[in-house]
């Protein structure tokens, strides 16, 4: 594509090479395409078309995006059994690469993903992809949201989609009537495998949540193998329950492998008869037995506890009048018995008086004086003693004392004088009881009988 | 759904309660009175939602409803079982 159409360089675009001859540019297209790297795709089949021409066509699609593909038919043909597995909505791996077509003057260019050869998607390849996807909604958070909805236990309307005729669509409605559940429910009919399952599915579940008075809403199908399935693991699908503001139970048939519809739901079950039972959760029979058992219950035992209260309100009312009852007749008693005793306390104190007037008195009175008498002569005896022992008393004093004065007067110092002795005393008066005191007063008095006289020591010699 | 109204659960939980505060003895004659009141106004309500979803299966197509949400198809009816 080097060469521009020669003789019109005056006739391009400033900033654009060219112009060239356009077959040129679309031979150069296909050479390139043609160049790309050989892959294997997977997707889903749709429009498949086998026509009776030299290329089978059909497209290969997934939720995000598609490719139209193109196969020769000695390679179709080639495929053998293998073949019939290109229908619409099967999911399948093929092999090729990039081609295109370039047309000509009467025929359209027209590009495509020329597949060589082909098989069906193993399970093991779908669930891989699963595996990716489940891992991605997981990340953005989507498996939580349907989980934190309330659902109501006793569900007065009911959503479901499935397959209108379907088998699910018997077993949960036999579900329902085990559980005596007779309300009201929507039928969301939907095509539940091939490539038209997960649109319509999805559109049945956002129709019924705007209807807005559904309280649950269950999805189910019967059993299958994950291709069968696949349409329960659709993205978009998938992405449209995660935000539904009503609860939805799922209930996709299988036994090993969880759809991804499973892990967005608010509850999975394994089947619709399960799913029954999860979206209601209660056994209306029994509820209503219980129901009515709560009833008696509660008027028992409410008039159990206004009867006991009203007993209890009359016996404390009929306490203080029995308790003042019994009390007037305990002191009528009382009374009754503390008279009578005074009574009697009154006439025995009389008498006692009486006899004590007729007969102690007059004893005692006459013990009295018989007491005073024997005192009184005790008294005068008392008063003889008295007298005669003073006079015994003053005898013997006045003996001793004649005794003491004849003894001093033996000791009178003065008697002593009169027997021709004499007191030396010193000029102080004191006495001088020797010779050296007489000597050391050289003067001194003689006191003698009949007077003193007055004396001095003579010198010696000595 | 309005998250704030009564349920048929929680009906049934304060009912649970009630039966069994009086079972235990301890209510004083007002209190059983009021427990009593609400008991009687709770065994209503449940009753009521029992009836509602007791009386018989309708079924209706979502098809139905949503063609008379259409005002070209407002006079269709919806088909019931």
């Amino acid at each position: 594509m080097s060469e521009p159409v020669a003789g019109t360089e005056a006739q391009g675009i400033p900033g654009y090479p060219g112009p060239f001859e356009v077959g040129r540019y679309a031979k150069e297209l296909q050479r390139r395409l043609r160049g790309f790297t050989q892959v294997a795709l997977l997707g889903e089949v749709v429009n498949f078309k086998a026509g009776r021409g030299a290329n089978v066509y059909f497209e290969l699609r997934d939720a995000d995006g598609a490719v139209p593909c193109a196969m020769w038919r000695n390679d179709f043909d080639r495929l053998g059994d293998a073949g019939s597995d290109l229908r619409d909505g099967a999911q399948v791996i093929v092999a090729g690469g990039c081609d295109y077509y370039p047309g000509g003057a009467s025929a359209s260019p027209s590009f495509s993903f020329r597949v060589k050869t082909m098989r069906p998607a193993g399970e093991g390849d779908l669930l891989a992809r699963l595996e990716r996807l489940r891992r991605l909604l997981a990340s953005e958070g989507l498996f939580e949201r349907q989980k934190k909805l309330r659902r109501p236990a006793l569900p007065r309307r009911i959503g479901v989609v499935t397959g209108e005729g379907s088998a699910a669509r018997k077993d949960f409605l036999a579900g329902l009537e085990r559980l005596g559940w007779r309300g009201q429910i929507v039928w969301g009919y939907a095509p539940v495998q091939d490539r038209r399952a997960a649109p319509a599915i999805g559109a049945a579940l956002r129709d019924l949540a705007a209807y807005g008075e559904v309280d649950a809403i269950v999805v189910t199908r019967g059993g299958g193998s994950i291709a069968d399935l696949w349409a329960f693991c659709d993205e978009a699908l998938c992405r449209t329950v995660a935000l539904l503001p009503v609860p939805v139970v799922s209930a996709v048939g299988h036994e090993v492998d969880r759809t991804l519809i499973d892990d967005v739901a608010a509850v999975s079950c394994s089947t619709p008869t399960h799913a029954a039972a999860a979206v209601v959760r209660v056994d209306v029979g029994a509820e209503r037995a219980g129901m009515l058992a709560a009833a008696a219950r509660l008027h028992t035992r409410g008039r159990g506890t206004v009867v006991e209260q009203a007993r209890a309100l009359i016996a404390r009312s009929r306490a203080p009048r029995e308790h003042l009852r019994r009390h007037r007749r305990d002191l009528h008693q009382a009374s009754k018995e503390l008279r009578a005793t005074t009574r009697k306390a009154v006439g025995e104190e009389r008498e006692r008086q009486r006899r004590r007037a007729g007969t102690v008195l007059p004893r005692k009175r006459e013990a009295a004086l018989a007491a005073v008498g024997t005192e009184r002569g005790a008294l005068a005896r008392r008063a003889a003693r008295l007298d005669a022992r003073a006079r015994d008393g003053l005898a013997v004093r006045r003996k001793a004392a004649m005794r003491q004065a004849a003894s001093l007067r033996a000791l009178d110092p003065d008697r002593t004088l009169e027997r021709g002795y004499a007191l030396a005393l010193g000029p102080d008066g004191e006495l001088l009881d020797d010779a050296a005191a007489v000597t050391a007063a050289r003067e001194f008095e003689l006191r003698m009988s009949g007077g003193t006289v007055p004396a001095r020591v003579r010198d010696s010699g000595t | 759904m309005n998250e704030d109204a009564q349920t048929y659960e929680n009906a049934v939980e304060r009912l649970e309660e009630i039966i069994a505060r009086l079972d235990s003895g301890q209510a004083g004659l007002r209190e059983t009175l009021d427990l009593c009141a609400e008991g009687k106004r709770l065994i209503e309500f449940a009753a009521g939602e029992l009836d509602s979803v007791g009386k018989g299966l309708e079924e209706l197509r979502l098809d139905d409803l949503v063609a008379r949400l259409d005002p070209a198809n407002a006079q269709e009816k919806p088909e019931t079982a």
